[in-house]
């Protein structure tokens, strides 16, 4: 760390390439600030509704029901703001702030970046608390992965373990969590197991809670993919293991070195870096297995661009989508791709 | 099938008089002036004191679905069971859920489910309804332009018509299909924007659908759509849904729904969403 943050402080002997690629971030970072700055206010986007929307805004004040929707959704630069009522007939007006005007977003390309903000704004779960779109998949997914490796490299000692007894329940385990869907496993975890023992997931918070619900059904889900990325990943492990050749084992006892400090010492080190690209694979692969949490209530990703879809009756949803997906898998193939690098220094 | 569905909407149809009677008598009347002092809900035991909490799944419009924040769930339904607790005095609480399963959770996620839901025999042997506070028939949709004439499901006859999975028009053109009255492709999806959206592009011939989606559909696509048919001799209705021991709840409900039919709120509603 402390050798990155010298040869990142001494600009003169920067690489070109990286000097370039400083000098665009800092210019694109700097761009982004004046946009932030010059945007209009969320006060300037909200008086924008016009006479006759105003009326309805003032009638839903006294009303016993609301009709007009006010969204307001900030993404740094750009900002957009609309006004619509319900109904057969609905009412709707838009607006898209940037660079200090405001533009009316009801049709062509307006439109287009109104909607790219609003649906982007809502995927990523912005404005509302952990378990909604992007922070919920990215959440479920880290966690449960990081219980996946731990669990799941307890899981492959146990099975190349010389004890039959402990082998064979490992071995069961792992089979049945990759033998059956994960969808299945989830229901199972979330309705059955209630059912089977009587106890509520809700009930793990207070009953006052509106979000019990939510944060029951999260809590099982991570308990699902927990126990499912544990058999998978215990594989993982067990292959990175068994790769080490054999000497070094043999080496281990000849120095009289005991069976626990040679898998510590020795042993994993070595396999971690055979194990990170399969594990970053899985990794992927669970962050779009995450959407399968709409079976229990919860709003992931691509939740709510089927949502969006639907209520919209547009398909424009999925760019968005796309490429907050691909964003986040580049970020994470990044972080692993270094972490395969830091345990390399060896092979 | 057919019997078991017309059975539904005989007792359907019983149940909406017996409540609309119960709306014109002497008795509703004064109930109408105390109305919330008079519905005694001590007996009820809510998941969370004073709230009502309701299961639904938001993303069937018009009937649930969510505003453009993303937040604020909307529809004739959510406004009918607002507008239910609100009078029974109490404050509501939406929970999002996937349809499979949304039964279980009754009692135990949530006290009732208001989600589009069809009053059905097998239904009422698991779980208690509320009176129906909306109708609802079979409709077909043809693409603008298309003037075929559609007088029964028979006009069907070679077409391919798009459905949504396991829903009553699913079950109907099967039926249709299964005992050889008429020859048709019928593509079933998951969602009912997938079977306009086929239909748009020219994959299928006609849409099958329940006339108040339908309805929905056609108040803000007027300009693609015709609507060819509707079947008004089988109806089915839409209820309230709780637990099969909440009787005492049940009959808060349907004194509150007599009371919103009395005073023109239902009506009122349906034209809102509806456009009838």
């Amino acid at each position: 760390m402390k050798t990155f943050l010298k040869e990142l402080i001494d600009i003169k002997n920067w690489k070109k390439k990286t000097k370039i690629t400083g000098i665009v971030v800092l210019g694109l970072f700097a761009l982004c600030v004046i946009l932030a700055l010059m945007k209009p206010s969320e006060a300037d986007m909200k008086a924008q509704a016009s006479e006759e929307m105003q009326e309805l805004l003032k009638k839903d004040e006294t009303g016993t029901r609301k009709r007009v929707t006010v969204t307001y959704n900030s993404l740094i630069i750009i900002n957009y703001c609309s006004f619509s009522s319900s109904g057969a007939n609905a009412l709707s007006e838009k607006y898209v702030g940037f660079a200090g005007h405001i533009f009316r977003a009801d049709e062509g390309a307006g439109k287009f970046t109104g909607q790219m903000v609003n649906y982007t704004y809502r995927m990523l779960g912005s404005g509302e608390n952990i378990l909604h779109g992007a922070k919920l998949t990215l959440f479920l997914t880290t966690l449960s992965m990081v219980i996946g490796v731990a669990f799941g490299t307890v899981l492959a000692l146990g099975k190349i373990s010389k004890n039959k007894v402990i082998s064979k329940i490992c071995s069961s385990y792992i089979f049945f969590f990759r033998g059956t869907p994960l969808m299945i496993q989830l229901f199972v975890v979330y309705y059955t197991l209630p059912a089977v023992f009587g106890f509520a997931w809700r009930d793990l918070f207070s009953a006052g809670d509106e979000q019990a619900v939510y944060k029951g059904a999260f809590i099982a889900a991570l308990i699902a993919y927990g126990l499912n990325s544990g058999a998978y990943c215990a594989e993982i492990v067990r292959a990175a293991i068994q790769s080490i050749e054999k000497g070094q084992h043999e080496a281990a006892k000849a120095l009289g070195l005991s069976y626990g400090q040679t898998m510590k010492l020795i042993i994993l080190p070595q396999s971690v870096r055979r194990m990170v690209p399969p594990v970053c694979n899985e990794f992927v692969m669970m962050l779009k297995d995450a959407s399968l949490v709409f079976a229990i209530s919860l709003m992931d990703i691509t939740t709510i661009s089927k949502n969006i879809m639907t209520s919209e009756i547009s398909y424009n949803v999925f760019l968005p989508a796309l490429v907050i997906y691909l964003v986040i898998t580049a970020f994470f193939t990044w972080i692993f791709d270094a972490i395969e690098k830091k345990f390399s220094l060896y092979e | 099938m057919k019997t078991v569905k017309k059975i539904a909407a005989l007792l359907g149809a019983a149940a909406l008089s017996i409540s609309l009677l119960a709306g014109c008598g002497k008795k509703a009347e004064e109930k109408v002036e105390t109305a919330k002092s008079n519905i005694d809900l001590s007996g009820i035991k809510f998941i969370s004191d004073g709230v009502l909490s309701v299961g639904c799944e938001v993303g069937y419009p018009p009937f649930e679905d969510f505003a453009e924040d993303g937040k604020t769930a909307i529809g004739y339904d959510i406004d009918i069971i607002t507008e239910v607790a609100r009078r029974l005095g109490l404050k509501v609480n939406i929970i999002n859920t996937a349809w499979d399963g949304i039964f279980a959770g009754i009692d135990n996620n949530y006290d009732v489910v208001c989600s589009a839901c069809t009053i059905t025999p097998e239904r009422k042997e698991s779980m208690l309804f509320s009176d129906p506070y909306i109708s609802n028939y079979q409709a077909v949709i043809l693409k603008k332009g298309n003037n075929k004439k559609i007088t029964s499901f028979k006009d069907l006859n070679g077409m391919t018509v798009a459905v949504q999975k396991e829903t009553t028009s699913d079950e109907l053109l099967s039926d249709y299909k299964s005992t050889g009255t008429i020859s048709l492709e019928i593509v079933a999806n998951e969602k009912v924007l997938s079977c306009f959206t086929q239909l748009d592009n020219g994959e299928v011939d006609a849409v099958c659908v329940d006339s108040t989606v339908a309805d929905g559909y056609l108040a803000k696509n007027g300009d693609k759509y015709i609507y060819a048919y509707k079947d008004e001799t089988e109806p089915e209705f839409f209820g309230i849904v709780m637990g099969l021991n909440n009787t005492a709840l049940q009959k808060a409900v349907n004194e509150v729904l007599a009371e919103m039919e009395k005073d023109g709120f239902i009506k009122e509603t349906l034209d809102y969403w509806f456009g009838l």
